[in-house]
């Protein structure tokens, strides 16, 4: 059958021209939005290979609420347009040179790989809830409690950097109120 | 010797070398938006592509592998992807209120 490497072609097809749209786009909010394009179509390569629930966390945690959360700074901040030209202006030829020389390490070792025999698992339990659930509650269990450490200090750290602090004029102004 | 790249895939297969491939390009993509573009919010997004792109990796040899531990790595991953967009966006924001930035080489006060 044919069908899986269709559906794995429309949507790689669909995460490059999103990645394009993401570093090409002027306006933020393009960005964004390519950028829920990109997600949504890796969500469908992750469902087939397999991978159920973190498709679903993917879809919901990723796409709805990570990148809602970028719209809303987007919103918040209003709309920026990059200038046409910085003040480092030969970083653009720097980027991309980089970036090539670690694409080529990259298809290098895509080309030198050597893949192992995989395990004899049952293909229709692997990936479901029940796994997933075994494997972070039993072996596992200590990196799953720490990330729910690090989720309360990246809230409080957010909370804390976003306190809205009195600034200079709003003092001077208290100080003259309590002294009328 | 069999062809171990091949991941079964409902009634077919799918070549693993493809979706590596793509896994790295998208890296690449993130890679060329985080060092091109100025603007602080969009090198945010693009670190957020690169996350994803590593995600697709990861969950890739999971699946040849038949190894769950890939997928486990993948959710610990967007953990973290989670707190980084978090405390990052919050510096933005704390930063905007200062002054607008539209190039992060304009924020460069700390310089010796």
């Amino acid at each position: 059958m044919i069908v899986p490497q269709l559906v794995f072609w429309v949507m790689a097809v669909i995460a490059v021209l999103g990645g394009v749209g993401v570093i090409a786009s002027r306006q933020p909010i393009r960005s964004v939005l390519s950028l829920v394009a990109v997600m949504l179509a890796l969500s469908v390569i992750f469902l087939e290979l397999s991978a159920q629930f973190v498709f679903a966390v993917q879809v919901i945690v990723y796409a709805g609420a990570v990148m809602v959360l970028f719209l809303f700074v987007v919103a918040l901040l209003g709309p920026m347009r990059e200038r046409a030209t910085g003040r480092l202006r030969f970083q653009w030829w720097l980027g991309i040179l980089v970036a090539l020389v670690f694409g080529g390490f990259l298809y290098g070792m895509l080309n030198g790989l050597r893949f192992r025999a995989p395990a004899k698992v049952d293909l229709s339990f692997f990936g479901t809830v029940q796994q997933i659930a075994a494997g972070l509650f039993t072996t596992y269990l200590y990196p799953f409690e720490l990330t729910s450490l690090l989720l309360l200090v990246a809230a409080v750290g957010a909370i804390y950097l976003s306190r809205g602090g009195r600034t200079a004029s709003e003092i001077q102004r208290e100080e003259e109120d309590r002294s009328a | 010797m069999p062809d171990y790249g091949q991941i079964p895939v409902g009634t077919g297969t799918l070549d693993a070398r493809l979706v590596l491939g793509l896994g790295a390009l998208l890296f690449i993509l993130g890679t060329i938006g985080v060092l091109i573009r100025r603007n602080p919010l969009v090198i945010l997004i693009c670190i957020e592509l690169m996350l994803n792109a590593v995600n697709l990796t990861l969950i890739t040899f999971a699946a040849q592998l038949r190894n769950l531990e890939g997928q486990l790595f993948a959710l610990m991953t967007m953990t973290v992807a989670a707190a980084e967009a978090v405390v990052g966006l919050a510096i933005l924001v704390d930063i905007f209120r200062v002054r607008d930035v539209d190039d992060v080489d304009e924020l460069s006060e700390l310089k010796g």
